[in-house]
């Protein structure tokens, strides 16, 4: 292979192995192929600079990130452990399944997993621990795996980038992770009570009745969180986008009127945070914007379609593989980059398998979303490290369990598309 | 300490101080994309007038937040890598991968310069929708960024020359 555009391929492979950030090695491998190809150079700018300025939808990234930091400094998730302990602390394994519990209210407040994880790692982790309850390496594993709950939940980061490179509508996806992300959540709590009634783990005082109006009411910022973003977008009073900037004022507001607890400093370095992660995804996205291009111009997906027609392809066989690639390559790339680089080459194909792009979409973001917390490259894996102390190795047998009760929930999805589809279809998705 | 470390330093506060004004811009570009949208928001709900400006300020702060912010702010450790190889491996080899993907970085970036400067100045009649502003003026962040670039990687080189690698730290970057 001595095409430009294998040169481009070997470029961006080589560049992203010895370690040059994706986003140049995608614009320089995309240069070399403008290069030999003969093509004007200055194409490289144009696609990144019109791609980002045409893309309103992308805005949410930023402005999701920026909810999810002032959250943060708010603290307005500390409040939600007590109401999630009146919910489910009776049962047997009670912390784990409040863990879950909230992981899964503070999905439907923040788009992204790193974010949960940041925001109620530490105390998580220090409830389930506190008197040796529950060791260290499985608090830490149960808050990991249910931080992966997150970006399936709308509101999500990756479902925004997904909807970038699909044209599919942000709203939609949102919808179509409701139901997946639930029983995500519902495949961890039944491999926490297994292991809680393997190890008799602890059970949770109950919490008088008389108390729950109290706890619920302390509870309620965050709580109304999710009501607001979601009764906001599907009423169609906002768009998702928008959405993500009332979040952050909501975000905001909660912590310096109610809470009281937001000073100019935590601001300002919950506007920088977010700045900073907004380049660095911008880097990607551009990098992608560019490759993309030349993907486009080397019909690549008319190439891919056409060989995969001689296979004789099943819907159902293609998205069996497409699950086990995204699966092996969750464990070794992260997610953005699956989803901006890899997943346009499949997109073409589920098309013209007649595969609903919404269904793709949901299924694609829960698996790499599993990818999250698959060794060897596991973000959340590194980071639940840092905030635990706990070696690595345990925390990876201890969420093992819990990533084969996604991959089961991931296959269900993927086969019964009701899961998926069945809500937006509600709200009038005509897929 | 002798007059080239006295020299350094001097330097280092130089450079500490701009990267404390570049993030200072890529805070304010935030910001300003937020503040639009709620303008937008309001303008919309409260007052019954829809806005246009506001969504196109809010893309340019956009790009240039990227950019600029990719430019000035980022550091080495904030990018988001393949990292499982790179930080496997020794100081010295690190510091070969380094040379490999900088020079390679430099060379492509600088080839592609000219017509990159000139696709942006070719842009000089036309003007956004709303705000009027020309759109080689919006544009020229990428000129910025692409210069700042070169300078970064061979910076990194020479670094990587004498045997320092830079430092990375795994997972930086996501947004997921």
């Amino acid at each position: 292979m001595t095409s430009p555009f294998a040169f481009c391929i070997y470029a961006i492979l080589g560049l992203g192995l010895l370690g040059l950030p994706i986003g140049y090695s995608m614009i320089t491998g995309s240069i070399l192929y403008l290069l030999l190809a003969g093509l004007d150079l200055g194409t490289s700018a144009e696609q990144i600079l019109n791609g980002l300025y045409s893309s309103y939808v992308l805005l949410a990234v930023p402005l999701f990130l920026f909810s999810a930091e002032l959250m943060n400094v708010s603290k307005m998730t500390d409040q939600l452990l007590r109401f999630c302990d009146m919910l489910v602390g009776r049962f047997r394994g009670g912390l784990g399944h409040i863990n879950i519990v909230q992981s899964i209210i503070f999905a439907g407040m923040s788009g992204s997993a790193i974010a949960d994880l940041a925001a109620t790692g530490r105390i998580s982790i220090d409830m389930m621990t506190r008197n040796n309850r529950y060791p260290l390496s499985y608090a830490a594993a149960v808050t990991a795996a249910s931080a992966v709950i997150g970006p399936i939940i709308p509101p999500s980061i990756p479902m925004v980038l997904y909807a970038l490179i699909s044209d599919t509508s942000v709203g939609y996806l949102f919808l179509g992770g409701v139901i997946p992300g639930l029983l995500m959540a519902l495949a961890q709590m039944v491999i926490n009570t297994v292991q809680a009634h393997r190890h008799d783990y602890p059970v949770e005082p109950p919490i008088p009745l008389r108390e729950w109006p109290c706890i619920t009411w302390v509870a309620m910022p965050a709580l109304l969180m999710p009501v607001i973003l979601l009764g906001g977008i599907y009423s169609g009073v906002m768009t998702p986008t928008e959405a993500a900037a009332v979040a952050a004022a909501y975000a905001f507001l909660v912590g310096a009127v109610w809470y009281r607890n937001i000073s100019v400093k935590d601001t300002y370095k919950a506007v920088l945070n977010s700045s900073r992660s907004t380049a660095s995804i911008g880097m990607l996205i551009a990098g992608a914007l560019v490759f993309n291009y030349v993907v486009t111009i080397e019909q690549i997906p008319v190439t891919v379609k056409g060989l995969l027609a001689g296979y004789d392809l099943s819907p159902n066989m293609f998205l069996f593989w497409v699950n086990v690639i995204l699966l092996v390559l969750g464990c070794l790339l992260e997610g953005s980059t699956i989803i901006l680089v890899i997943l346009p080459i499949f997109i073409p194909t589920a098309k013209a398998l007649g595969i609903d792009l919404v269904h793709f979409g949901v299924i694609a973001v829960f698996n790499i979303m599993i990818g999250l917390v698959t060794p060897p490259y596991g973000l959340l894996l590194f980071i639940i490290t840092a905030i635990s102390g706990a070696p690595l190795r345990h925390i990876i047998r201890d969420t093992m369990p819990f990533v084969l009760a996604m991959v089961v929930a991931l296959f269900i999805i993927t086969y019964v598309p009701d899961t998926v589809l069945w809500l937006p279809r509600m709200m009038g998705y005509k897929g | 300490m002798n007059l080239q470390n006295i020299t350094l330093e001097k330097w280092m506060t130089v450079g500490r101080w701009l990267r404390r004004r570049a993030e200072a811009v890529t805070a304010a570009l935030l910001l300003i994309m937020f503040l639009c949208f709620i303008l937008t928001i309001v303008a919309r709900y409260v007052f019954n007038y829809p806005l246009g400006w506001t969504e196109e300020a809010s893309m340019m702060a956009w790009i240039w937040c990227t950019l600029w912010g990719a430019a000035f702010v980022l550091r080495e450790r904030d990018e988001v890598r393949f990292d499982i190889f790179y930080s496997s491996v020794s100081e010295k080899t690190r510091c070969v991968f380094t040379v490999i993907t900088g020079i390679a970085a430099i060379l492509l970036f600088a080839i592609a310069l000219p017509a990159v400067f000139s696709y942006v100045t070719f842009l000089k009649v036309e003007k956004t929708a709303y705000l009027g502003i020309r759109l080689d003026y919006l544009y020229s962040i990428y000129v910025v960024f692409s210069v700042a670039v070169i300078v970064r990687y061979v910076a990194l080189v020479w670094f990587a020359l004498r045997g320092r690698a830079p430092d990375i730290q795994i997972g930086a970057g996501s947004a997921l």
